[in-house]
């Protein structure tokens, strides 16, 4: 900074740069910059158990009811202490009648036989039994201690922990936590009975989902139930946070789910494309795809062509890159049913096949992936370069396959999209995004240190086009 | 063991209480898990003749509940060619340890007699059922005719 500049004046600094920052702040909103936004948080049990409890204490504390009911109450509505507040305020009695918490009607004084001494028998079991021996829940339903152990027993072996009921015939009074647990004998029953009441509590809550990462004990919050990424920290699986599955943007998870029972029934019909050969349409040699980029350059006559429509590459530059686009035939309506029948499954096809090949190209370019780093290694060797200079490739091929992988997903939502306007744009969007990606794609298989500038330029565009396109069709 | 000793009090009650509808009843004096005895039902079609059904009680009884089969065969909509039958009260996650065997048995009596087409095991008798009764009924009365078992005389 030269002298000159230093001697603009500190209130003229501050003017200018306060403007700009006050409309800055008005865009700090992450979403509106990143459509795929989305807070969560990645807990452990020990601090799904501490979110848990202070939902408990605080309940417990504001309407006076043991911790054991106050948790009972809550896994029956949802974790919405509000509603369970005013819900007490208003009628106390309906609100633990419908918590299957106090039974419909106030107990009878002994359901089981009194015998002379005071002395009663257990109904389950016929032995007899003494107060010291035998309890009740609010029902007043006598058991003896054995019972109810050998009772809870069976139940937690079947899988129940949160929904076990009094066993008084037509009873449906819930057994809480701090009965339950007194009268469990063995460590292992305790154990079990504690884990499947855990995942009872985080199932009802509505900001809690469990990773479905293989054997990871993961918890993920989040303020909103959305189809959004979320990524675990403990084992690194991605996944939908409102489905449970693959995520899947741009299309939904109605969709997604729809689509892929689709194609697990249409299996056979889909399996003859999945060679992974084809004819160069020019000498018609045989040709193995591998990698990743479906703009392809024969080995032998070096024509250029497109691996999934086997045009000519020439025709795929990105003003009129159609190849993603089905063309529906337009007089469809008036021929036969044959002729609609072999149109529908064409029409499937046409999506299956983009749908599939991008999942290909995502396996193949983490090839490329292990390719490039040995020509890094190569190329650090021969002193072209530091690690630190071709950090950039590294940073271009996982671009490439967030990209690519949103790219797969853009097959089934437009399978499903109606024809009109906004089918048009989106196969126009996803034409752009498909174009712009195959060739970072091949410019990442051919990048020498000279590419950097070009290289970036396209990262640039081939994000700007993904995100365009999620903002445009965002989905819950 | 809980389940002999409610098992032989359970069996005591039913016999001493003289029930009609559900008689003749058969126990192994080696097996107390496994009753046979004979339904006579009062509603048509089936009061044309008597079943005989099986009730097998687990080892964890009365903690898990018993299981019903009809040895009998019954044109019955809530009883299928095996003569499986679906009660709700004996259902794993319905079941209670306090329910006793004549409320078991009470409730087969009134699902025989009053089948329930909203929860059929045989869907083609439940849809005769409801959309054509008197074909049901014509069906039903000449099969119990054939192959039920004969009502006792009192």
């Amino acid at each position: 900074m030269s002298d000159e500049e230093m001697e603009y004046s500190d209130d003229d600094f501050d003017a200018y740069y306060e403007e700009e920052f006050d409309r800055d702040v008005d865009h700090v909103d992450p979403q509106k910059n990143d459509p795929e936004y989305f807070h969560v948080a990645c807990l452990t049990d020990t601090e799904v158990e501490r979110l848990l409890n202070e939902s408990v204490e605080q309940l417990s504390n504001s309407i006076q009811v043991t911790p054991s009911l106050a948790k009972l109450l809550l896994h029956m509505h949802g974790w919405n202490q509000m509603e369970i507040v005013a819900g007490y305020r208003q009628d106390c009695n309906r609100l633990l009648t419908t918590a299957h918490i106090k039974p419909p009607t106030p107990p009878q004084p002994s359901t089981s036989a009194q015998q002379g001494d005071g002395e009663t028998t257990c109904p389950v079991c016929l032995a007899p039994m003494s107060p010291d021996n035998s309890s009740h829940l609010s029902c007043g339903h006598m058991f003896c201690k054995d019972c109810w152990s050998k009772h809870f027993e069976v139940q937690i072996v079947h899988g129940a922990s949160t929904g076990i009921e009094c066993m008084g015939s037509n009873c449906q009074v819930l057994a809480p936590e701090d009965f339950v647990l007194p009268l469990l004998k063995l460590p292992r029953l305790r154990e079990k009975y504690q884990q499947y009441a855990f995942s009872d509590y985080v199932r009802s809550h509505p900001q809690l989902r469990f990773c479905p990462g293989p054997n990871c004990n993961i918890v993920v919050q989040a303020k909103e139930c959305r189809a959004k990424r979320v990524n675990c920290t403990a084992c690194k699986s991605q996944f939908c946070y409102r489905c449970g599955n693959d995520y899947h943007a741009p299309t939904d998870c109605e969709t997604m789910k729809r689509w892929l029972t689709k194609c697990a029934d249409d299996s056979e019909t889909a399996n003859y494309i999945s060679a992974h050969t084809k004819d160069c349409p020019k000498c018609h040699i045989c040709i193995e795809k591998n990698g990743g980029c479906n703009h392809m350059q024969c080995c032998n006559c070096k024509h250029d062509f497109c691996w999934m429509c086997l045009g000519c590459w020439k025709t795929h530059g990105s003003e009129y890159y159609e190849c993603s686009r089905y063309k529906e035939n337009p007089n469809i309506a008036h021929e036969s049913a044959h002729a609609q029948a072999r149109e529908a499954l064409k029409k499937y096809l046409h999506y299956y096949e983009r749908w599939e090949n991008h999942s290909k190209s995502l396996k193949l370019e983490e090839e490329t992936l292990a390719k490039i780093r040995e020509r890094i290694q190569e190329k650090v060797m021969a002193g072209t370069g530091t690690w630190i200079d071709w950090q950039y490739l590294l940073d271009a091929a996982a671009l490439l396959a967030r990209c690519r992988y949103t790219l797969q997903n853009t097959y089934p939502f437009a399978y499903y999209l109606e024809s009109g306007p906004r089918k048009d744009l989106f196969e126009y969007q996803q034409a752009q995004l498909e174009a712009e990606i195959e060739n970072l794609s091949w410019k990442i298989e051919r990048a020498e240190m000279t590419d950097r500038g070009d290289l970036e330029n396209q990262m640039d565009i081939v994000e700007k086009r993904r995100t365009t396109l999620l903002t445009d069709f965002q989905q819950g | 063991m809980a389940a002999t000793r409610r098992l032989q009090k359970e069996l005591a009650d039913i016999r001493r209480s003289g029930i009609k509808s559900f008689r003749d009843i058969q126990v192994d004096e080696s097996n107390i898990l496994t009753w046979q005895g004979l339904i006579v039902p009062e509603n048509p079609p089936y009061n044309k003749g008597a079943f005989r059904i099986e009730v097998n009680f687990p080892a964890e009884y009365p903690f898990k509940p018993p299981k019903i089969n009809f040895k009998t065969k019954i044109y019955h909509p809530n009883v299928d060619e095996k003569g499986q039958v679906c009660l709700p009260i004996i259902s794993a996650e319905n079941w209670k340890p306090a329910t006793k065997t004549d409320q078991v048995i009470e409730a087969l009596i009134n699902l025989v007699n009053e089948p329930e087409p909203e929860h059929p095991l045989r869907a083609d008798l439940a849809e005769d059922y409801t959309k054509d009764r008197k074909k049901f009924m014509k069906n039903a009365e000449e099969f119990t005719k054939k192959n039920s078992e004969k009502r006792p005389a009192d």
